[in-house]
């Protein structure tokens, strides 16, 4: 029978039709010709007559020209061979798609684990982002928020380039300026609300009039300040929407209402809305504005330090002709005011820097963990990717034979993967979604940016793209492979075994060891910030913060204007306060620890000369009462601790630290010594040392504790303590309701405000650091399970492929135990190799970290072993899983399958 | 009734294919073979071979489809949605592709026909050739 079949093909080749389509006509044709050859042949013609009449019948009409003219059009929905046929780009790619969605959906639980490993990496890089994005990147709600910016004092020699300004410095910046359209100043001031119902103290702060203007914020009722009511005696105020809400039940009838607000009365102009909230420095929550307006004798002041400022850069003018004329009257001023300004500069600062400047370090190292843990993903992806190709191959052999193209191949399991990655994004932004729920709770409350966390068109944005780029790394190791692979040897193969050529397991190897190498810096870094965050709880606060309620009470000044009363007031309140069960002692204070970063000021001391006046240290001082420091654990050293005694008539007493007593009295007895207030010289009245206390952490829980000295607030005439303490022997807060009531049983409208256990305090001192811990420990330890898969997958795949040498090996006389050395010292090689890049990388990677890390270096050997035996250990059960099925291979069993 | 396998129906499709006019004729045959191939397939599924077998088989060898005709035929009757291919297998025997008259080439069939007959009664009546 002559081979019509390929008479036909011949003739159809100019047609270039998709082949499986002449593979049809070809199988149609030739059958025909074939039966009417028999036909014809039967018909006792010759061999070559009966062949001559078939062909002449194929040849008779114009098979080519009819063919065309119904073939042409293309039939839908075909295998995609990767014919080299010339089609535009997009019905390419639908076609891809449509074939990629049905070889998905074809391996249901490949496609689930992939998508389910994506979208982990993938979410936990969209939720860190959508962090980055609110805080970092997004513009702060003001107008022209960039051209704002913060002007501070700068007294760098004293460590503070940061200095809140005084009144009078102030006052001449604004005036001689020319390069802000505005400047305002603004210092917080909280205020008790009273005479409508419970008493209620409130944060607020005093503002220069054109604070609302300057940064472009509209009044939701009324109006804001106008410039006639920035003078001394004027009572207006500005309330927050909350507020409004909360305490005059959203009546728009308030604007020009009368409020009592710490004993004066103040005419309400406007209502602000909620949002709005003021560039704060550690303060979010104002709710009450009134008019800075300095009194005159605030306004002369140089010395006070206390004010926070926002100025708005005149339109085209730089950040640094700002700096440069601010530096250039500070050193005016230095000149004109010796006493007060030797040496003190100003610098100006864009406000979005000085509000999220200190978390971005954090933020960033953040994003980089988040992008380890994708990458480490990616790396489990493409393992599955390549274990599947392994099956695949015969499949991709076969289009290959077919005529497809190489490129063609590749685009289409480009798309495979990218449509994989891109169903993970889908995933990943509902973990990220809920992720950001949970995390929420435990951002840090100064964290908190104006603008809530979310997911936005931004972050969405972002998520395409991880996803898209994610897609093509995944799946280049699999296309690229598939795209090189030796033809002739796959379909010889059958595609058996194939997909361990070395080829394919260089890269299954490679992607091991990148991800040991990976996630061992990312536990290096977790390791690292859990060491650090030990060691700061483990610090020694100074005090003991077990069992203590810390809480607010700030006196009126109207109510209690003078020391008497206030001694009468607070004396009341801690016999009140004494007789609740469970309270074991009570004291009156100033100022908790971790709860306020002012009051300090330099010491003259007798006997020794006064430093120039840039060269004075300062000391932190605070007004306690009597039974302060044995109420909050702070051990006394030497000398005595403030009785009753001690008051307004009595020798004028003063508590040290040790740290003051050291720097003064080095070599002495401090007891007994005298101090003043600034300088030998001032005309403040000397005080005497009676007793040295151990040093607190007073502002901040991780620097070193400053100097610090405590007087009586019974020998105090303008200074008021401002807070109660209370030892209990119970639970603290389960007291806090019958101390707020024996307060209020001494003033029914006396505010009691932020009752705190002091641990409370102290774990919000920390919450920052512990926020990148648990981020970074949670991501680490995502990154481990991963790479833990990842090498049980790899060895698992690589065990499956090695079971006709381990039977050959078990029938050769292998003993079990060589077979498990075998399989585990090969994980064990691209384990060790991971570890050694990963050290390389993370002794590099690790310095970035050094700013966030305390009392840890970036290089601590003991976290380095311990995460890298843990990593070795981790990795060795992985391994030793795969390997112990290897050893239970039936030799028979694994020879009869090859 | 108008039926494609009486001697007459080949007679006068002779007296066309005749004609001097190219043209006509390869119109002409086309119409009819799309109904001839229609008719064929209209009470059972048959295959390209068989078809062209019928078709000479019937016509007494006066019709005859060579294969470079019949299947670009069999090919567009299929792409207009009038007739269905499908390859069948049966036992120790090579699949062949069957084709089989959709309802919509019933349809067609039934128009084609009277299509035919009023064209063909009006040649008689003007050629004075009669029907049998």
């Amino acid at each position: 029978m002559p081979d019509f079949a390929e008479e036909i093909r011949q003739r159809l080749a100019g047609m270039r039709l998709p082949p499986v389509r002449e593979h049809e006509i070809v199988e149609e044709l030739s059958q025909h010709l074939e039966e009417q050859y028999e036909h014809t042949f039967r018909g006792a013609t010759t061999e070559e007559e009966a062949r001559e009449s078939v062909l002449h019948s194929l040849d008779q009409s114009n098979l080519i020209a009819e063919l065309t003219r119904v073939e042409r059009r293309a039939p839908a929905d075909q295998m995609p061979l990767g014919e080299p046929r010339r089609t535009t780009m997009f019905s390419d790619l639908a076609q891809d798609v449509r074939y990629g969605l049905r070889i998905l959906m074809k391996s249901p639980a490949f496609t689930i684990i992939a998508v389910l490993a994506l979208a982990l990496g993938i979410g936990a890089n969209s939720a860190i982002f959508s962090v980055v994005n609110a805080i970092l990147l997004r513009p702060l709600p003001f107008k022209n928020p960039d051209q704002l910016v913060v002007v501070w004092e700068s007294a760098a020699h004293l460590g503070f380039p940061k200095n809140t300004p005084s009144p009078a410095n102030f006052l001449d910046w604004r005036e001689q300026n020319t390069v802000f359209s505005g400047m305002s100043a603004m210092a917080t001031r909280s205020f008790n609300l009273s005479g409508m119902g419970e008493p209620e103290r409130l944060d607020g702060r005093r503002v220069s009039a054109n604070t609302f203007d300057l940064l472009g914020v509209q009044p939701l009722l009324g109006r804001t300040f106008v410039q006639e009511e920035d003078q001394p005696g004027t009572r207006v105020a500005l309330l927050n929407e909350m507020l409004w809400r909360r305490r005059f039940g959203s009546d728009p009838g308030v604007i020009g209402r009368a409020i009592m607000l710490s004993g004066e009365s103040y005419t309400i102009v406007g209502v602000l809305p909620a949002n709005v909230r003021l560039p704060a420095f550690g303060n979010w929550h104002d709710q009450v504005w009134v008019p800075i307006a300095f009194p005159p004798q605030e306004a002369a002041g140089r010395g006070n330090h206390f004010l926070q400022t926002v100025a708005r850069l005149k339109p085209g003018l730089t950040l640094n002709a700002a700096k440069a004329e601010m530096e250039t009257i500070a050193a005016r001023l230095a000149q004109q005011y010796p006493e007060y300004n030797t040496r003190i500069g100003a610098s100006v600062n864009p406000l979005h820097e000085e509000i999220v400047g200190n978390m971005k370090p954090a933020l960033l190292i953040l994003l980089g963990a988040v992008a380890f843990v994708l990458l480490i993903a990616c790396a489990n992806v493409a393992n599955l990717l390549l274990a599947r190709a392994a099956v695949r191959q015969k499949e991709i052999a076969l289009r290959l034979a077919l005529g497809a193209d190489r490129a063609r191949l590749t685009k289409q399991l480009l798309v495979e993967s990218v449509m994989l990655s891109l169903a993970g994004a889908v995933v990943g932004l509902g973990f990220a979604w809920a992720g950001l729920r949970v995390l929420t709770g435990f951002i840090p409350p100064d964290l908190a940016q104006a603008t809530a966390i979310n997911i936005d068109a931004k972050v969405l944005l972002f998520t395409l793209l991880v996803a898209l780029v994610t897609g093509v790394i995944f799946g280049l190791a699999p296309a690229s492979q598939a795209s090189h692979f030796n033809l002739n040897d796959t379909l010889k193969e059958g595609g058996r075994d194939s997909g361990a050529g070395s080829r394919g397991k260089r890269l299954r190897s490679g992607l091991v060891v990148a991800e040991v190498a990976i996630s061992f810096i990312l536990l290096i870094g977790a390791g690292l910030m859990i060491n650090s965050f030990m060691h700061l709880r483990n610090l020694d606060p100074g005090f003991r913060v077990d069992r203590l309620l810390g809480m607010n009470i700030d006196l009126s000044q109207v109510k209690y204007p003078d020391t008497p009363r206030r001694v009468a007031f607070f004396d009341e309140v801690v016999r009140h306060v004494q007789a609740i069960p469970g309270v074991q002692s009570v004291a009156i204070a100033g100022n908790l620890p971790f709860t306020y970063n002012g009051d300090s000021m330099p010491i003259g001391v007798e006997g020794l000369p006064d430093p120039p006046p840039d060269q004075r240290p300062d000391v932190i001082f605070r007004a306690i009462g009597p039974g302060y420091f044995s109420t909050m654990g702070i051990p006394l050293v030497r000398g005595r601790d403030f009785t009753e005694q001690d008051t307004a008539d009595t020798d004028l007493a003063v508590v040290v630290s040790e740290k003051t007593a050291r720097h003064y009295w080095p070599n002495s007895d401090p007891i007994g010594k005298r101090l003043k207030n600034v300088s030998t010289t001032s005309d403040a009245p000397w005080r005497t040392v009676i007793g040295v206390v151990k040093d607190v952490r007073q502002n901040d829980f991780v620097a070193e504790p400053k100097m610090q000295m405590y007087f009586s607030y019974r020998q105090l005439r303008s200074l008021m303590p401002n807070a109660l303490v209370v030892r209990t022997a119970v639970e603290p807060m389960s007291i806090a309701p019958a101390v707020r009531n024996a307060v209020w049983a001494v003033d029914k409208d006396q505010p009691v405000s932020n009752m705190n256990s002091m641990e409370q305090v102290v774990s919000r001192a920390v919450a920052r650091q512990r926020f990148s811990m648990l981020l970074l420990a949670i991501f680490a330890g995502v990154a481990l399970v991963l790479a833990a898969v990842g090498i049980y997958g790899v060895m698992s795949y690589s065990v499956a492929q090695q079971t006709r040498e381990i039977g050959i090996r078990m029938a050769l006389g292998a003993q079990r135990s060589d077979v498990l050395k075998m399989t585990v010292l090969q994980s064990l090689k691209l384990v060790g190799l991971g570890l050694v890049i990963g050290l390389g990388a993370a002794i590099v990677l690790t310095r970035v970290m050094a700013s966030l890390l305390f009392g840890v270096s970036a290089t601590d050997p003991l976290t380095f072993l311990t995460i890298s035996v843990v990593l070795l250990a981790v990795a060795l059960l992985a391994s030793y899983i795969p390997a112990l099925r290897a050893t239970r291979v039936d030799p028979m069993v694994a020879l009869r399958s090859s | 009734m108008f039926v494609i396998d009486t001697p007459c129906a080949a007679l006068t499709y002779m007296a066309i294919a005749h004609m001097s006019s190219r043209h006509l004729d390869r119109e002409l045959k086309k119409g009819s073979a799309e109904l001839l191939i229609l008719s064929l397939v209209e009470d059972r599924p048959r295959h390209g071979y068989e078809i062209g077998q019928l078709i000479e088989l019937r016509s007494d060898g006066a019709l005859k489809f060579n294969v470079a005709s019949l299947y670009p035929l069999l090919y567009r009757l299929e792409k207009r949605g009038w007739i269905r291919g499908r390859w069948v297998e049966k036992a120790g025997q090579r699949r062949r592709r069957f084709y089989k008259l959709t309802p919509a080439g019933t349809k067609v069939l039934a128009a084609q026909r009277d299509g035919w007959r009023e064209f063909v009664e009006a040649i008689s009546r003007i050629t004075g050739i009669q029907h049998a």
